[in-house]
C-alpha cells in the first residue's frame, strides 16, 4: 500500500525542508506506520459514508457585519509590516 | 478581427468568477467594500487565526441559488464545501474553501445574442450550457514594494461565485457575447454588480482548436485571471491563433496555465502541467453539508427578473418597438421598468416612448453622469434613474401631448428638453410657454379661406387641384405664419383638403 | 485553613465563596503560593500572570459584594490549555511556531467562563499541537506526573491534569482529539470528560483535527466535572459543527444503578497491564452489585480504529496547520530568500519532530494516487465504526473498558517509537471518531500508578456518564485525591 512514497515530493507538498537524516527517519518510520494502516486497505468498507452531519438554512450567518480587528491589530501580530500591509519577500509571479 | 481559417474550429470554456453583493463576507462577518485602506476589513476569520472557524452567510448562499434560477439551473438538496490546500501569501489559511463535488448550482444555460449586420439588425441567438456554480472565497491582494511584497487581506474571504460553461463557445464574439450576457443577468437580478474596474468579474478561459468535424477536442490551456471582456477577447483571438500556428507547423499543443498581459496584448506561460499543483482537496470537517429547503428555492424563484431575451422579444413582438429602442432598453434593468411604467401610463404609444428613453433620456442621463464601465468598454455607461429629474408618467403625459396633435414633434424636443432641467409636467411647459397649438376650428377655417382667396397661392391650388399632392404644402406656410405657429397641423390639412375639394 | 485550600474540590470552594467564609483573592492567593511551591516540579504551566489573575479575583469579589455573582464558577480559578484563546494571553499550543502571538481574541469557552465569573488561571502545557500522547511534544517544557516524576504525565492534555493531580488548579480545560483529556486523566488519577462531539462550540480552539476535536472539562471529581461542563456547554453560531439551541438536549441521568453496561469483547486482551486490568475488573464488579445489568457487546471493527484515526487526524492536520507559514503571525525565519523559501525555513524551524511527521503522513493520505486508499477508505471506515458504536449503545447505556492499557511509562520511555505511542490511544480513539461522549474516571493504582476506566455512551448521554461515574466514586476513595509532592 505504500509504494510510490515520495519524502522529497511530500517535504516540498508540505512546505518543509528536511535534513537527510530527517528525511530517512521519516521515510522508515511513515513506512512503519503505513504498514500498520493495511487493516484499513483489507477491510470489508461501507461502499458510501454515511454523512450524520447536515445542517439546515438555520445555522446559517445573517448578512450582517461584523467588527474587525483594524490594520494596527493586524500589523501588531505580524512579524513583519510596513504601511498597514504585511511584508513579505517579494513574490514572483505564481511562484507556488 | 479574428480570422479563424475555416478548416479549423476554436472551442472556448470559461469560467467566470463574481464577487455577490452582499454586506459581510462569505465566512465570517467582516464588511468588505472597494477602496478601504489595507487590512481594515478583516477579522480574526478572516485572517485565519488559529481557532477560527467559517461560518457560511445565508445571503451569500441565497444570492448563489438566485443565479441558478436566472439561469434555469438545478438547486441541489444539499450542497458542501471542500478545502483547495495551497500555500500562497495571499491565501490566509493556506487553503481556499470552495466547493469541488457538490456545488450549490447545477446545469443551466445563458442565451446570448450575436451582433448583428448592422447595429439595428437583430443578431443569431444561441444558448450556452453552464456546467454549475460554486460559491468560494477570494484572496487577499499582492502588491511589490520594492525588494519585497506586501498583502493586503481586505480582498480576502469575499464571497465568489465561481460559473464554469460547458465548452460551447466558439468564437471571440461568442465569448463577448456570453460575458455581456451573464453580466446583465447577474446585475438585473442583484445578484452582482459586476463592475470589473473594482476587479468583480474576473475570468479564466479555456481554449482549444480542432479541425472542423473532428469530434475529439484538441489539447486545451487555460489563461487565468482576465479581468475586462476585451481581455478575453483578445486571449481567444491570440490563443487561437497560436495553437494553430503551432499545428500547422507539426508542433503539438501543451497543456499548460498561461497569463495574459494586456498591455504587451500578449500571453505567457505561468506553468506546464508537470508543476500542476496536487491541491489534496478534502472535505471542510468545519462546514457540515448544507441542506437547501425548498421553500427557500420557490421563495428566490419570485425575484427572478424577467430574462434579458424575453423582454426583447415582448417589446419587438407585443409592443412593435423597433430592434435598435428594444435592445437597449433591455439590457439595463431598471430602464426597462422605468419604460414600461411609461407605457402604464399611456400605452396606445410604446414605440413614441421607446423612442424619447431610448434616444433623449439616455443621452440627457449620460451628459449628467459620467464614464463607462471598465471591464466592458463598449457598453453604454450604467445611468442612474434614482436621480432622473423625469417620472414615467410625465414622459408618457409628453408623447400624449404629441400623439393628440396638442403639439408638434418638433416641440415635443423643446419641451422635453425643459423638462428634463425643471421636472415639470409637459403640459405645465406647453402652458407656460404658449406652445399649445391652435385647435379652433372657426377661427382656422376663417384664416384658411382668406389663405386660399390670396392669389399668391392660386397657382399653387390650380397645381393642387391638377394631381400635385405636394402642392398644397405652399398653402401651409401663409397659415403658420398668420396663427403664429400655433395652428394644429393636423387640423389645417384636414380644413385646406376640405375647402379645395 | 488556607494552606490547604488546594486540596479542595470547586464544589467545596464555591460554597465557601457563597457563604462569605472565603475570598477569591484569599484563594488565588493560595493557589499562587503553592503555585510558587510545585510548579517548577510538576511543569503543568507555560505561562501564569500572577497580577491578572488576582485582579480577576478582586473584580469576582467584588461583583459578589454588590450582590451580583455570576453562579456556582464566581471566582474559582479554571486554567486553561494552551491551545484554547483567551484575549491578551499566549496562545503557544506549546509550539515555537507560536510562541511570540498573543491571542487577540476569546474562544467561545473563554467568554462562556467570563460569564460564569470563573478566574482564567494560566496556560497549561501540552504537546505540541496536541500531537501526542505524553506531553514531551512540547516545545516549552516538560512536564511530569505528579505522582511519580520520572513518568509522563500523559497527552496532549498533560498539563491540564497535572496541574490538578498537583493541587495547582481546582479545575482545568483540555482538549480531546483521541483520548488527550481522558489519557492523561487517567494516568493522574484525575476526572476528565470528552463530551458528545458538537456539544462544547470550538470557536477559539487551535484546530488539530476539526472533525475530532472538542474542549472538556477535567476536575479532581465527577462532581467538579460536571459543575464545569454546564458552564461551557452552550450553543454558539460561530461554530457550524456545534449543536443549535434546539437539539442539545442532554439525555436525562437516570437512575445509575440500573444502567446497562456493556463490556466490548475482547477489549481486556490487548496488552492491557495485569494490574489494569484488576482494577477496571473490579469496578464491573463494582456495578454489577450495585444492580446495574453487565454484558458483554460486539465492535468487530475496533481493530480499524487506531489506523482510521491516523489517517483523518493527520489529514485534516496537515490542511490546519498549512497556515503557520511565518507570514501573518506566529514565527517567521530569518533566512529567507522567495516566500516558498521562507515559508519552508519558518515551518521547518517552527515545528517540532511529531507535527512534522504527522504533517507529512496527512500530506501522503491525501495526495493524488494516494487519497482514495487512504483518506476515502478512512472516512468510509469511520462511518462502519460509527455504525458499530451506536448499535451497540443501544443495547446497553455504556460501555466500560480501561482507559489507557498501561499505567504512565517513563519520561523518554517510547520517544523514538511513534507507533506505540499511537497504540496509547486504542480504547480511547472511537469515541473521537463516533463523536461520542466519554469519560474517564480514577478507579485504583497500578501501584503508585493512578488507574481509570472509561465509559462511552450515546450522543449527548453525559448525564447518565457522570452519573455513573459519580455512584462510583462515592464508595471509592480516589475523588480529591493528590499526588504528595
Amino acid at each position: 500500500m505504500a509504494e510510490g512514497f515520495d519524502i522529497d515530493h511530500l517535504a516540498k507538498l508540505a512546505r518543509l525542508s528536511l535534513t537527510a537524516e530527517e528525511k530517512a527517519l521519516y521515510s522508515s518510520q511513515l513506512n512503519q506506520i503505513l504498514g500498520h494502516f493495511q487493516a484499513l486497505a483489507d477491510a470489508d468498507l461501507p461502499a458510501t459514508i454515511d454523512d450524520a452531519r447536515v445542517v439546515d438554512e438555520a445555522a446559517l450567518r445573517s448578512d450582517e457585519p461584523g467588527p474587525v480587528l483594524g490594520a494596527e491589530a493586524v500589523t501588531r501580530i505580524a512579524p513583519a509590516s510596513r504601511d498597514g500591509q504585511i511584508s513579505v519577500p517579494r513574490v514572483v509571479d505564481d511562484e507556488s | 478581427m479574428s480570422n479563424v481559417p475555416s478548416d479549423w474550429e476554436v472551442v472556448i470554456g470559461l469560467e467566470v468568477h463574481v464577487q455577490l453583493h452582499t454586506r459581510a463576507k462569505v465566512f465570517a462577518s467582516s464588511p468588505w467594500g472597494f477602496g478601504k485602506e489595507p487590512n481594515e476589513q478583516v477579522d480574526p476569520v478572516v485572517l485565519g487565526l488559529p481557532g477560527t472557524l467559517p461560518v457560511v452567510n445565508r445571503e451569500a448562499v441565497e444570492k448563489s441559488i438566485l443565479f441558478g434560477l436566472v439561469v434555469g439551473a438545478e438547486i441541489p438538496e444539499h450542497c458542501a464545501w471542500d478545502r483547495k490546500n495551497y500555500f500562497y501569501p495571499d491565501n490566509p489559511k493556506n487553503y481556499q474553501l470552495t466547493q469541488k463535488d457538490f456545488p450549490v448550482v447545477v446545469g443551466g444555460q445563458v442565451e446570448i445574442e450575436l451582433p448583428g449586420a448592422s447595429r439595428n439588425v437583430m443578431g443569431e441567438h444561441k444558448f450556452i450550457r453552464i456546467h454549475h456554480a460554486h460559491l468560494e472565497e477570494d484572496v487577499g491582494k499582492l502588491s511589490h514594494a520594492g525588494s519585497g511584497s506586501l498583502v493586503d487581506y481586505n480582498r480576502a474571504g469575499v464571497p465568489l461565485l465561481e460559473i464554469v460553461t460547458e465548452p460551447d463557445l466558439r468564437s471571440s464574439a461568442e465569448a463577448e457575447a456570453f460575458l455581456r450576457s451573464l453580466v446583465a443577468m447577474l446585475t438585473q437580478a442583484g445578484v452582482a454588480d459586476c463592475d470589473m474596474e473594482k476587479g468583480q468579474l474576473r475570468c479564466d478561459c479555456n481554449v482549444s482548436v480542432r479541425r472542423r468535424g473532428a469530434e475529439k477536442l484538441g489539447t486545451r490551456t487555460e489563461t487565468k485571471n482576465l479581468n475586462s471582456i476585451s481581455s478575453v477577447r483578445d486571449t481567444v483571438i491570440y490563443e487561437t491563433a497560436r495553437q494553430i500556428r503551432e499545428l500547422e507547423a507539426g508542433r503539438s499543443i501543451t497543456q499548460e496555465t498561461r497569463g495574459w498581459n494586456a498591455e504587451l496584448a500578449r500571453g505567457y506561460v505561468l506553468r506546464d502541467k508537470e508543476d500542476a499543483h496536487d491541491y489534496r482537496y478534502f472535505p471542510d470537517p468545519d462546514i457540515p453539508t448544507l441542506k437547501i429547503s425548498r421553500e427557500t428555492v420557490t421563495r428566490l424563484a419570485k425575484q427572478v427578473p424577467e430574462n434579458l431575451y424575453d423582454r426583447q422579444r415582448r417589446y419587438v413582438e407585443k409592443l412593435g418597438l423597433p430592434y435598435t429602442a428594444a435592445s437597449v432598453l433591455v439590457n439595463d434593468r431598471a430602464l426597462a421598468e422605468w419604460f414600461e411604467a411609461a407605457v402604464a401610463a399611456h400605452p396606445a404609444n410604446p414605440s413614441g416612448i421607446a423612442n424619447l428613453v431610448a434616444n433623449d433620456l439616455l443621452r440627457d442621463l449620460a451628459a449628467s453622469a459620467g464614464a463607462a464601465g471598465a471591464f466592458d468598454e463598449a457598453a453604454p455607461a450604467p445611468v442612474s434613474l434614482a436621480s432622473c429629474p423625469i417620472k414615467p408618467a410625465q414622459l408618457a403625459g409628453l408623447v400624449k401631448l404629441t400623439d393628440d396633435g396638442v403639439i408638434s414633434k418638433q416641440q415635443a424636443k423643446e419641451v422635453f428638453a425643459e423638462m428634463f432641467k425643471t421636472g415639470q409636467d409637459a403640459a405645465a411647459i406647453v402652458d407656460a410657454k404658449g406652445l399649445r397649438q391652435n385647435s379652433d376650428t372657426g377661427e382656422l377655417e376663417k384664416i384658411v379661406q382668406e389663405v386660399i382667396a390670396d392669389p399668391a397661392v392660386a397657382k399653387s391650388i390650380a397645381e393642387y387641384r391638377a394631381g400635385n399632392e405636394k402642392a398644397i404644402n405652399a398653402l401651409k406656410g401663409p397659415i403658420m405664419k398668420r396663427t403664429q405657429g400655433k395652428a394644429n397641423p393636423v387640423l389645417i390639412d384636414q380644413l385646406l383638403r376640405k375647402f379645395l375639394a | 485553613m488556607a494552606d490547604a485550600l488546594h486540596t479542595l474540590s470547586a464544589a467545596e470552594l464555591g460554597r465557601r465563596l457563597a457563604a462569605g467564609t472565603l475570598t477569591s483573592r484569599a484563594l488565588c492567593e493560595a493557589l499562587l503560593v503553592r503555585y510558587q511551591a510545585v510548579n517548577e516540579k510538576v511543569g503543568a504551566f507555560t505561562h501564569l500572570d500572577q497580577a491578572d489573575v488576582l485582579a480577576q479575583a478582586d473584580a469576582s469579589d467584588a461583583r459578589r459584594k454588590a450582590g451580583q455573582g455570576r453562579g456556582p464558577l464566581e471566582g474559582i480559578p479554571v486554567a486553561i490549555k494552551d491551545n484554547i484563546a483567551v484575549k491578551g494571553q499566549p496562545l503557544t499550543c506549546s509550539s515555537k511556531m507560536l510562541a511570540p502571538l498573543v491571542s487577540p481574541y476569546d474562544s467561545h469557552v473563554a467568554e462562556r467562563l467570563r460569564a460564569a465569573g470563573a478566574i482564567l488561571y494560566g496556560r497549561l502545557n501540552m504537546d505540541e499541537f496536541a500531537m501526542g500522547s505524553s506531553t514531551e511534544n512540547s516545545a516549552i517544557r516538560k512536564t511530569f506526573n505528579p505522582w511519580d516524576l520520572a513518568r509522563i504525565p500523559g497527552g496532549s492534555s498533560g498539563g491540564s491534569a497535572a496541574a490538578l493531580a498537583a493541587g495547582l488548579v481546582p479545575l482545568s480545560l483540555g482538549s480531546d482529539t483521541g483520548g488527550s483529556i481522558r489519557q492523561p486523566a487517567s494516568h493522574c488519577g484525575v476526572v476528565g470528560l470528552k463530551p458528545t462531539y458538537g456539544l462544547i462550540s470550538r470557536f477559539g480552539l487551535v484546530a488539530f483535527a476539526s472533525s475530532l476535536d472538542q474542549i472538556g472539562p477535567m476536575a479532581r471529581s465527577v462532581e467538579d466535572c460536571e459543575l464545569l461542563l454546564n458552564a461551557l456547554a452552550s450553543a454558539d453560531a460561530r461554530d457550524m459543527t456545534c449543536f443549535g439551541p434546539s437539539d442539545r438536549a442532554l439525555t436525562a441521568a437516570g437512575d445509575a444503578k440500573k444502567l446497562r453496561i456493556g463490556i466490548p469483547k475482547g477489549f481486556l486482551g490487548k496488552g492491557v497491564a495485569p494490574e489494569v486490568a484488576a482494577a477496571v475488573n473490579a469496578a464491573v464488579e463494582f456495578y454489577r452489585a450495585q444492580g446495574c445489568a453487565i454484558s458483554e457487546v460486539e465492535l468487530p471493527s475496533a481493530d480499524l480504529a487506531v489506523p482510521t484515526y491516523y489517517v483523518v487526524a493527520t489529514a485534516e492536520a496537515s490542511s490546519n496547520l498549512g497556515r503557520y507559514d511565518g507570514v501573518r503571525y506566529g514565527h517567521r525565519s530569518t533566512a529567507a530568500g522567495t516566500p516558498v523559501e521562507m515559508m519552508t525555513a519558518s515551518r521547518s524551524e517552527g515545528f517540532g519532530p511529531e507535527v512534522k511527521r504527522r504533517i507529512l503522513l496527512g500530506t501522503f493520505v491525501l495526495s493524488a494516487g494516494y487519497a482514495d486508499a487512504y483518506y476515502v477508505r478512512a472516512l468510509r471506515a469511520r462511518a462502519k465504526i460509527r455504525a458499530e458504536y451506536l448499535a451497540a449503545l443501544a443495547g446497553v447505556d455504556v460501555l466500560l473498558t480501561p482507559t489507557v492499557p498501561t499505567p504512565a511509562f517513563k519520561v523518554g520511555e517510547k520517544a523514538s517509537d511513534p507507533l506505540q505511542l499511537y497504540l496509547e490511544d486504542i480504547f480511547t480513539i472511537p469515541a473521537n471518531l463516533a463523536g461520542l461522549p466519554a469519560i474517564s474516571v480514577p478507579c485504583g493504582k497500578s501501584g503508585h500508578l493512578p488507574v481509570g476506566f472509561h465509559l462511552v455512551g450515546a450522543p449527548l448521554s453525559e448525564a447518565k456518564l457522570l452519573a455513573a461515574g459519580r455512584l462510583f466514586e462515592a464508595a471509592h476513595g480516589y475523588a480529591h485525591q493528590q499526588a504528595a509532592l
